[in-house]
């Protein structure tokens, strides 16, 4: 559904985005990670067409954004919570989007209720808190009901409540078979609302795979605790992972608390304790970026 | 196309923009006329073609109409509704020409509501000052006809300068500049006796004139009704071509 292959663009003496490849299947909402000037808006404004790539590919249904034959009304995307004239109410900016991307005029009102702005919809975009005009840009990106949404820090602004919201949101759109492409930096968020994410650092690719997997690929273990410790010992290692103790309980890397659970089960083996030793995305996120810049 | 310059209409209807540009226009316009009649002897007033000079005051909108075409496009850059804008309609040659379309016919309205307002001001101050109102509806709606012409021209080119230059205080500062300064100073360089040229007629500000006074003046340095017209469209196109190139060139970020 969104495929970059191979995207360069430089600017200067700047490799902005350096030969960068992945792709955003249709039901998934997919995380877009990395430290600042890693590349991430210069892709996303590339695959809108704001942007010129100097080689490679970003297709959004197979097409360049430009070549899609109702853009507004197949892709939707928050870019920054700016773009706003200030003088122009609320309800009427969405009024020009509408008229100008083929938008059906009643989807204002709709959008407007969805993002819940109904009440502050006569107000002067001026007159918005940054979270107000974010809630803005969101209503602007859902105008044309678009299968694939591109959303560039789209949690900047909102407060907890808002940002529950949007993580539900989110959920919802993808449960209806849309593409959710979102870049943030607030990677706490990312990880309660994406099903896989896709880290850059320098504009390369660093990792791509679902939370769990790099969570389990960089540093998961699961620490569990058995009176019959020395076979679970053996089970395990004959399973194909690695353990070591740790006072009088296992340490067992690589695994999942299922996988460890099921192991000791199917053995018969009494568990007095099974904690996943949780690794935060976002020590994940610190190790591959600076991994990259060393 | 009739989507992004039915969207451009909106979007100059939903500002306050317009509103005020209307308003200065007129009180302008309003301050001029009555200075124009009440600093007038009365036989410098009386013919139809001295009452037509007057009527001409609603010209001057056509600076207005400039500035208008300027905030079409430089707005978008000010305020950063480009993206949202280039997101709704990716063709970028389609929005250069919306917002020349645009440009031209809020300029004609804008200049139409101005020489309509300095029509009803004459009909009322001429008539108080003891002149008979002279004006013919032949001659003055040619010469409306002419001015309106000239303002969708300013307001097309107006928002060509727009996209070209992006800053709003610059691309009015650089216009302004041009036409009370530069085109001026290169006229009489021209005129110089080491060029001696006549090129000049066919600048924006002097494409203008001829238009106004209909080639009249009885000079070579000034083009006919229809050379302004053409010199000026000519200006116009320039600044729409080299808008779309630069626009479809520039990375938007």
């Amino acid at each position: 559904m969104i495929a970059v292959e191979d995207l360069r663009k430089r600017y200067g003496k700047t490799q902005a985005v350096d030969g960068l490849s992945f792709t955003v299947e249709p039901g998934r909402v997919v995380g877009f990670l990395g430290p600042n000037g890693a590349g991430k808006t210069t892709t996303l404004r590339i695959l809108l067409g704001l942007v010129h790539a100097n080689s490679g590919q970003a297709t959004i249904l197979g097409k360049r954004y430009s070549q899609l034959e109702r853009p507004f009304c197949q892709v939707g995307a928050v870019l920054e919570a700016s773009g706003f004239h200030p003088g122009r109410k609320a309800r009427n900016h969405l009024r020009v989007l509408a008229r100008a991307g083929h938008a059906p005029a009643k989807r204002v009102d709709e959008v407007l209720a969805t993002v819940g702005l109904e009440g502050a919809a006569k107000k002067r975009v001026g007159g918005y808190s940054l979270g107000m005009r974010q809630r803005l840009a969101l209503a602007s990106a859902l105008l044309g009901d678009p299968g694939v949404l591109i959303l560039d820090e789209p949690a900047n602004g909102l407060d907890p409540e808002g940002i529950r919201w949007l993580r539900d949101f989110l959920r919802s759109l993808a449960a209806e078979g849309r593409a959710v492409l979102i870049s943030s930096h607030v990677l706490s968020e990312v990880e309660q609302t994406v099903d896989e994410v896709v880290i850059i650092n320098k504009g390369k690719l660093v990792a791509h795979g679902s939370v769990e997997e790099l969570k389990r690929g960089k540093d998961g273990r699961v620490r569990v605790a058995s009176p019959q410790a020395k076979a679970l010992e053996e089970k395990l290692a004959k399973a194909g992972f690695v353990v070591t103790e740790d006072g009088e309980a296992l340490l067992v890397a690589g695994a999942t608390s299922a996988q460890v659970g099921e192991i000791a089960a199917s053995s018969s083996l009494v568990l007095h304790e099974l904690t996943p030793l949780a690794t935060q995305l976002e020590d994940v996120f610190l190790d591959l970026t600076s991994e990259e810049k060393t | 196309m009739i989507a992004a310059l039915s969207s451009e209409w909106l979007k100059l209807r939903t500002t306050r923009t317009l509103f005020w540009l209307l308003v200065a226009l007129s009180a302008l316009m309003t301050l001029i006329v009555v200075a124009g009649v009440i600093g007038s002897q009365k036989h410098s007033i009386t013919s139809a073609k001295d009452q037509l000079d007057l009527l001409g005051i609603g010209s001057l909108g056509i600076f207005i109409a400039l500035i208008m075409g300027l905030i079409v496009s430089t707005g978008e850059f000010r305020h950063g509704t480009i993206t949202p804008t280039l997101l709704a309609t990716p063709s970028r040659t389609s929005i250069v020409i919306a917002k020349a379309l645009a440009g031209m016919f809020f300029a004609v309205a804008l200049v139409g509501l101005a020489e309509g307002l300095v029509a009803l001001e004459l009909a009322i101050a001429l008539p108080a000052k003891g002149v008979d109102f002279a004006i013919q509806g032949g001659p003055a709606a040619g010469f409306i006809g002419r001015i309106l012409i000239a303002a969708a021209l300013w307001g097309a080119l107006g928002s060509g300068i727009g996209i070209v230059i992006r800053n709003q205080i610059g691309a009015v500062v650089a216009s302004f500049a041009w036409l009370f300064i530069a085109e001026g100073l290169i006229i009489a360089i021209l005129h110089s006796n080491a060029i001696n040229s006549n090129a000049g007629r066919f600048f924006p500000f002097q494409a203008t004139g001829a238009i106004l006074t209909n080639g009249s003046r009885n000079s070579a340095d000034i083009l006919s009704a229809g050379g302004g017209m053409a010199a000026l469209g000519g200006w116009m196109a320039l600044f729409t071509i080299a808008a779309v190139v630069l626009l479809s060139r520039r990375d938007v970020s």
